[in-house]
């Protein structure tokens, strides 16, 4: 900002010029967003109203619910609301939280080596690599996960055994929780590493220095002063890559399942290759009936649930930032 | 995917030079609605600016059956292309037009020469009555039973369950795919799988011979194979001009007729 005793007025009107066009185009996004909500909301009530709390709950199969309310009859009295999308909820939790937390020990590791400890060659391949892989479209990472691994996991991974011991109550194809977090992790990890790699870059080389001088070891270095102080921008990075993971549908539409189940942990370890399907998943297999009015509403219901929880994320995260900013980096 | 894609194709007629008495603007024919009767509406457009050159302009989307009924009757198309047949929950004021028929196999992995399910055999498998390949005669495999449908808004799922199944329920055990191809893959990688799908997408896989009877063109269009289904040609009200001329001309004419046998079952 140009103080007002500078008489310098070209770059001044330039500026203030900066300043209203972005300005304005700052708010129309904030607008635009609220929008957004706003109008999933709106379209996603009847499905809320309809069923109350118990639209979060479980009991009976969601599949058969979502199929009824397909079935709807035409007369808009009589459509048909009740879902219990437990199932759903549950498993886009399972799928996010298991990729985002298997990503932050590989991501943290692999940006610490990539800073700290990675030979300059090895590091000039790396880093691009690694930018690069955040970009791959996620359709791709679908693709290999429906042609190799689901196949792969089907067919060696489950033994016959395993799949009768269950058969009563859920299929065991391939198509499974750990397909769906493996790839989904694979996702994710390479924006995390980015962000840290940046933020660990970003910590004042005085303060590792310091720790130096004190003789402390590198790694020590790195994992009391530098990763301590890029810990905000770690919990930034993890809450982009839940908030990707949380909205990922065509990739975990192809390998996670494709039923409404609810993987169970007391199954052991055929809890791992149980199917299940997450919301974002559910939206766009049932995409085709969008035009089914209680239907849609009720995607748009799917919908407002994935929307509410990123912006809780993102509040949450704040949250959890302010008190590490104290001491922390922000790049 | 079922990702709506406006102007898929925009087949363009050639400017003719059109008697200044008829002289009108050229009318343009929109469509949308299911991803599989959009190849073969595709073909038939071309066949009939062929037949009729200049007589209109084409438009085709997709989106699935249910969009397509929900565009023409909200005036959005002139055309609404379902694979479904009609139900109660559609919209008042369209008509429906039937234009062919298309087959619906039921398919195993190429490891399981499965020949010849009774229709009690399919209802049997498809709603979790029989849950081991072992009970089902003529099955090369043994071991659970993996059952691949489509989810609940499509058009061959609907078809499936009126032709093949009746009243019977498909298990909720069941992997819902949402479209032809996610099935046939299910079904390709997995030895115990078994599943339905359209008959331009068998390649590769093992035709269960429903009531033992081939599924393919052939059988299809002799009548001898039963797992038939309709597609049609939604209009909002009686089809006109343009559009009924289109509509008649698929239905009646021996060109319509040969495109349509090249991957359909004809009406005629």
């Amino acid at each position: 900002m140009a103080g007002p005793a500078t008489p310098a007025s070209a770059p001044n009107r330039s500026d203030k010029r900066a300043e209203l066009a972005l300005g304005p185009l700052s708010s129309v996004v904030l607008v635009l967003i609220a929008g957004m909500v706003v109008f999933v909301l709106a379209k996603a009530w009847p499905s809320f109203a309809n069923n109350g709390l118990a639209w979060f709950g479980g009991g009976g199969n969601v599949d058969d619910q979502l199929l009824e309310i397909f079935n709807s009859p035409a007369n808009p009295d009589a459509y048909e609301y009740t879902i219990h999308a437990w199932p759903l909820l549950y498993a886009t939790a399972l799928v996010t939280g298991g990729a985002v937390i298997v990503g932050l020990a590989f991501a943290l590791f692999a940006a610490i080596f990539i800073v700290e400890f990675a030979p300059e060659r090895l590091r000039a391949v790396l880093e691009p690599v690694v930018r690069l892989l955040a970009a791959v479209p996620s359709v791709i990472y679908g693709l290999i996960g429906i042609l190799v691994l689901v196949p792969f996991v089907g067919n060696h991974l489950i033994s016959q055994g395993r799949k009768e011991s269950v058969a009563y109550v859920v299929q065991l194809s391939g198509n499974s929780l750990i397909v769906a977090v493996v790839v989904l992790t694979v996702m994710i990890t390479p924006i995390m590493i980015a962000l840290i790699v940046d933020a660990l870059r970003a910590v004042p080389g005085s303060w590792t220095e310091g720790a130096h001088a004190l003789g402390a070891n590198r790694w020590r270095v790195v994992w009391t002063i530098a990763v301590r102080a890029a810990r905000p921008a770690i919990v930034g990075a993890c809450v982009l890559a839940t908030a990707r993971a949380l909205g990922e549908a065509i990739m975990l539409s192809m390998v996670s399942g494709s039923v409404g189940f609810a993987p169970n942990p007391l199954d052991g370890l055929t809890f791992f290759v149980e199917p299940m399907r997450p919301l974002a998943a559910t939206i766009v297999d049932n995409a085709e009936g969008l035009s089914v009015k209680p239907l849609g509403q009720t995607l748009y219901a799917f919908a407002a649930v994935l929307l509410v929880s990123s912006l809780m994320l993102s509040l949450g995260a704040w949250a959890v930032r302010q008190p590490m900013k104290r001491y922390g980096v922000r790049p | 995917m079922k990702h709506r894609m406006p102007l898929a194709l925009t087949v363009m007629a050639l400017a003719v030079a059109i008697p200044a008495s008829t002289a009108s603007a050229r009318t343009t024919i929109s469509m949308s609605g299911s991803t599989s009767v959009a190849p073969l509406a595709a073909k038939l457009a071309k066949g009939y600016l062929k037949a009729h050159p200049g007589a209109a302009t084409f438009r085709l989307g997709q989106g699935g059956s249910d969009v397509g009924v929900a565009d023409v009757a909200a005036g959005r198309v002139t055309i609404g292309n379902s694979s479904r047949d009609p139900k109660a929950s559609d919209p008042g004021g369209i008509v429906w037009n039937r234009i062919a028929r298309d087959a619906i196999c039921i398919a195993t992995n190429s490891g399981n020469t499965v020949a010849g399910l009774t229709q009690a055999q399919v209802q049997a498998i498809f709603s979790g009555q029989v849950r081991d390949w072992s009970q089902v005669p003529g099955a090369t495999k043994s071991g659970p039973i993996d059952v691949v449908v489509r989810t609940a808004a499509s058009g061959t799922q609907d078809a499936f369950q009126k032709i093949f199944m009746g009243s019977a329920k498909v298990s909720s055990s069941a992997a819902q795919k949402a479209s032809n191809g996610l099935v046939a893959q299910a079904i390709r990688s997995d030895p115990n799988a078994v599943g339905y799908v359209s008959l331009a997408f068998t390649q590769g896989l093992n035709d269960a011979r429903y009531k033992g009877v081939a599924c393919n063109l052939r059988t299809a269009k002799s009548g001898q194979y039963e797992g038939v289904r309709n597609f049609w040609m939604v209009t909002r009200g009686k089809a006109q001009g343009e559009a009924l001329r289109f509509i008649r001309w698929i239905q009646r004419s021996r060109a319509a007729r040969a495109i349509t046998a090249t991957g359909w079952v004809p009406l005629h």
